[in-house]
């Protein structure tokens, strides 16, 4: 990893590069557009979007790569000899799938390596995008609630709390992929699941004392953790404004968490959250 | 002895929690117990310094920084980027509860209107606070070794 990214391209190795024509860069743009476009939809931080499309692009051939990652788009300038080109992609829709994320990686080091030419790129890339979750649906449900039950315990909440918490989540996930899957907005999904969590984290109050344990932990799922520690790192590393509308857009969503819990909490009566 | 309980106590159910959400980010099947191992690594950590009397704040930068750098190590072994273990590793450590309170404190203050007392806004403003130095401190933690190893990364 280390001597692959120290490598950078000076100008005795430019000049031993073949020019490019301008077909051949445009395939590249297109290409590393792709690579860019699989990464930004699936959860990566704006500086290995920039490092793995400039790596994929300059082993392909390319004298040197320009890549401009803005919040919701990526543009390319590919460059050899006096030759350029340059294309603009919006990239929409944001999840997390780290596969895809370590696939494009790895694809970048295997082109890298010269394993690999453009139109194998491409096969590649089209088999990154189109494969099918390592997890079955029930399984990653399973696992969710699991998942936010275990944080009730590490809340101090106890056994009915965990139990009421699982079953809470769980559900949750389901209503959330479900309502994803029918495109509604973001923001609406999330004030609705979080509605749903609430309300069914609000039965805690019959076998608890401490109901808002549950109500806290069962909307752990909907925390957007990515969103805030991507923003983080991209303001770090010099990444501004991507780093802000990002940090915004994890606000927004936390806001919409507490708007449908509290709505949840005005119905059922559960207090002291 | 009720340290190491409590340690233990903490190490199980951060690695289910970072396993939850590990299968929920789809990552690769063969770094699977490499990021349960993580998140159990980094909330041990924080928990630890927690005990020791350190901040919240700086406990999650130091368990975020354990994080880091078991990516940063586990990303060789097992051939996936670093990202793949440090993002399941951390999300323990999110202050979500934290985030959510201030987001509650806000719509509260909204509620009353003037007659608002300063505890109210006090609170607010200490937990937005918190939740904003939690944050960084996870973030500056997770990218420590990149920070420290790849200086000439920063041509871009």
């Amino acid at each position: 990893m280390a001597e692959a990214e120290d490598r950078l391209p000076s100008a005795s190795e430019d000049a031993k590069k073949e020019a490019l024509t301008r077909q051949e860069l445009a395939d590249i743009v297109d290409l590393s557009l792709w690579a860019g476009q699989l990464l930004m939809q699936n959860g990566a931080e704006s500086l290995r979007i920039e490092e793995t499309i400039h790596r994929l692009g300059t082993a392909l051939g390319c004298d040197w790569m320009d890549i401009f990652v803005s919040s919701n788009d990526i543009a390319v300038t590919t460059i050899s000899g006096l030759d350029f080109r340059t294309k603009i992609r919006r990239v929409v829709g944001v999840g997390v799938n780290m596969t895809i994320v370590s696939g494009v990686s790895r694809l970048s080091r295997r082109v890298e390596r010269g394993e690999l030419n453009r139109i194998q790129v491409r096969a590649e890339l089209e088999r990154i995008a189109l494969a099918e979750h390592h997890y079955p649906r029930w399984l990653t449900i399973l696992m969710v609630g699991l998942a936010c039950a275990a944080f009730s315990r590490l809340f101090g909440g106890d056994w009915a709390i965990f139990g009421v918490t699982f079953v809470a989540a769980s559900l949750a996930l389901i209503v959330r992929q479900e309502l994803t899957k029918r495109h509604f907005n973001a923001v609406l999904i999330t004030v609705a699941t979080a509605f749903v969590a609430g309300l069914l984290a609000s039965s805690a109050i019959w076998v608890s004392a401490s109901p808002q344990t549950a109500l806290a932990a069962s909307v752990l799922l909907l925390v957007p953790g990515v969103p805030l520690i991507t923003a983080a790192e991209d303001i770090i590393t010099g990444h501004l404004v991507v780093g802000l509308a990002r940090g915004f857009f994890g606000t927004l969503i936390t806001l919409a968490i507490a708007l449908g819990l509290l709505l949840a909490v005005n119905l059922t009566g559960v207090g002291g959250l | 002895m009720s340290l190491v309980w409590l340690l233990l106590h903490d190490a199980l159910w951060s690695a289910v929690a970072a396993l939850g959400f590990a299968i929920l980010f789809n990552v690769p099947i063969r770094t699977l117990p490499a990021c349960a191992l993580g998140g159990a690594l980094g909330h041990i950590t924080r928990t630890f310094c927690i005990e020791l009397g350190l901040s919240i704040t700086s406990a999650t930068f130091f368990g975020a920084t354990v994080v880091g750098f078991f990516g940063h190590f586990a990303a060789r072994r097992w051939q996936a980027p670093s990202t793949v273990f440090t993002v399941p590793g951390v999300i323990p450590m999110v202050p979500g509860s934290l985030a959510f309170q201030t987001m509650m404190d806000l719509i509260r203050i909204s509620e009353t209107g003037p007659g608002v007392d300063s505890a109210m806004l006090a609170s607010a403003a200490i937990n937005a606070l918190r939740t904003g130095l939690i944050l960084g401190g996870l973030a500056v933690g997770v990218i420590a070794p990149r920070l420290i190893f790849y200086r000439r990364q920063s041509i871009f």
